[in-house]
């Protein structure tokens, strides 16, 4: 039994003239340990799907399945102790006027976890930052050292599960690299299971077995990492994001 | 033929606490009629370059230079008045983002047409910003020229702003990450569009970024930047054979569709690189 089961997800916002139906019937299932990509431009859903499963967007139709269970709404605390997310932004993301120690105590607190200060040094050992981080804020690091705050937090209380919505594409490519070797080395250890959503092919095939690729609201196709590499895809869409991800190419015609 | 632009010895500082801080330490460079790529991490002091080129430099900071000549006219105590005939008319900036660049409370076609009467033109200035408009491949110009910014999607208002700023026909164009705002099709569809205005109207251009692998397959020669100093410059067609080892770390730290290095190679910065 997969880990992670969606069924025909559904998700609409608003309601009359300025109905979005963001999400129109996406299936996926993930298997423990296993690392899922979803790829697609702005406006295609990938992140919904992230923020439906999590809570953070109305679910309208379908259902999610974590371990075979249907999620509650609102989740409970059991489901946050298991899934986990990791935002986009590590400068909208963390809370300015706390301090790093308060921002990795207070999930700690609200699950009522015990040795709090040994769990916040490790989880900043963990991530590469050391204790001495612990007391600054997070206008004195800089981004890369944002996100891994962020990844400390969502690790901090031992979740199966990490939800990674495009964790990187705010970061400077040598950033990047770190960023994500410190997510493969995690996993590794852990035995997490990631979704990471990215609009950057190249960082999905690095991260993921499997791949989904997303398009108003619908899935256009599932790949493995073996299939995307060797360009066996069926749709055109999936084909012209390949070719685009490789960079400019000069139209022969207009050749001097 | 005598440069577009020749910039030498560009320093811009900053003041801090600790006295004046130099973010661009030292950048020559010449530019003619091409496309020149300029890349670097974040704070490696390339956007500062291209915004002093339009003397467009925060008030705090202090741009000087031995030589900043475009087109034989001296920029570096240029007037006011001076300035105002320059931008927008001869030379003008593509900014990142268009929803923070556009004016959200004036429409398109306002923004556009204003660009074109300051510089001539006032009767034709309508006919004008429709052809641009359809030059940068808009398929409903009388639509858009109506339409607020936020009423367009990002591709269509960054299409919007470059008709803007090449409607008066400039000589140089600086572009400042045009295209990392928008996703990958849209992306080349852009370039597609800058790179066929740069052949036809033989225009000098300057493309900011930072993704190497843009910059290398759309640019003619590149220059890559880190700590306000350019380390290498680099012809765009030979990217592979880069010899300094901060171009070479930030091409192998990428991922690549079929690569499967694991992990990833990162890049170790040496302090010799600052000087």
């Amino acid at each position: 039994m997969a880990l992670i089961d969606i069924e025909d997800l559904e998700v609409v916002f608003g309601s009359g003239g300025r109905r979005v139906h963001a999400l129109r019937g996406v299936s996926l299932s993930v298997e423990e340990g296993e690392s899922f990509g979803i790829v697609g431009e702005s406006g295609s859903g990938k992140s919904t799907v992230l923020r439906a499963a999590c809570g953070l967007a109305p679910v309208t139709g379908g259902r999610i399945l974590i371990d075979g269970k249907q999620v509650t709404s609102p989740r409970d605390a059991a489901f946050y102790r298991r899934v986990q997310m990791v935002f986009q932004d590590p400068y909208a993301s963390l809370h300015p006027r706390h301090t790093i120690d308060r921002v990795l105590s207070e999930p700690l607190a609200i699950h009522g976890f015990d040795r709090r200060e040994a769990r916040v040094e490790q989880a900043l050992d963990e991530v590469g930052l050391g204790k001495g981080f612990r007391f600054r804020y997070p206008h004195q690091l800089s981004g890369g050292q944002r996100q891994r705050v962020a990844i400390a937090r969502a690790l901090i209380l031992e979740p199966k599960v990490i939800l990674l919505d495009e964790p990187t594409s705010a970061l400077d490519a040598s950033i990047q690299a770190e960023v994500l070797n410190l997510l493969d080395r995690l996993r590794d250890e852990r035995g997490l299971t990631y979704v990471l959503v990215s609009h950057d092919l190249a960082v999905v095939s690095h991260m993921c077995e499997r791949l989904m690729v997303m398009q108003n609201g619908q899935v256009v196709e599932q790949l493995t990492r073996e299939a995307l590499q060797a360009r066996a895809t069926t749709k055109d869409y999936t084909r012209n994001l390949l070719t685009a991800s490789e960079g400019f190419t000069r139209d022969p015609a207009l050749q001097t | 033929m005598s440069p577009l632009l020749s910039v030498e010895n560009l320093r811009i500082a900053f003041p801090s606490r600790q006295g004046p801080v130099e973010v661009v330490r030292g950048v020559s460079f010449e530019l003619g009629r091409e496309r020149l790529g300029i890349v670097g991490e974040s704070g490696s002091g390339k956007s500062q370059t291209g915004r002093a080129i339009l003397g467009l430099t925060p008030v705090s900071g202090k741009a000087t230079a031995d030589l900043l000549e475009f087109d034989g006219i001296d920029l570096r105590d240029a007037t006011p008045a001076k300035w105002r005939s320059l931008r927008g008319a001869r030379m003008s900036m593509v900014m990142q983002d268009p929803k923070f660049s556009l004016n959200p409370v004036m429409t398109i076609g306002k923004q556009l047409m204003e660009a074109v009467k300051l510089h001539g033109g006032k009767s034709e200035a309508r006919d004008k910003s429709l052809a641009m408009l359809e030059a940068v491949q808009i398929r409903d110009p009388e639509r858009v020229m109506a339409a607020y910014p936020h009423e367009l999607s990002g591709g269509m208002g960054q299409r919007a702003m470059i008709a803007m700023m090449l409607v008066t026909e400039p000589d140089l164009l600086i572009a400042d990450e045009p295209t990392s705002a928008l996703d990958v099709t849209v992306q080349i569809e852009v370039l597609r569009i800058l790179d066929r205005l740069v052949s036809e109207r033989g225009m000098g251009l300057i493309f900011i970024s930072h993704d190497l692998e843009l910059v290398s397959t759309f640019c003619d020669r590149v220059l890559v930047m880190y700590a306000g100093r350019v380390v290498e410059e680099l012809d765009a067609a030979k990217m592979s054979e880069a010899q300094h080892p901060y171009t070479r770390g930030l091409i192998g730290c990428l991922p690549k569709i079929n690569g499967d290095v694991r992990p990833l190679p990162v890049l170790a910065r040496d302090a010799a690189w600052l000087e």
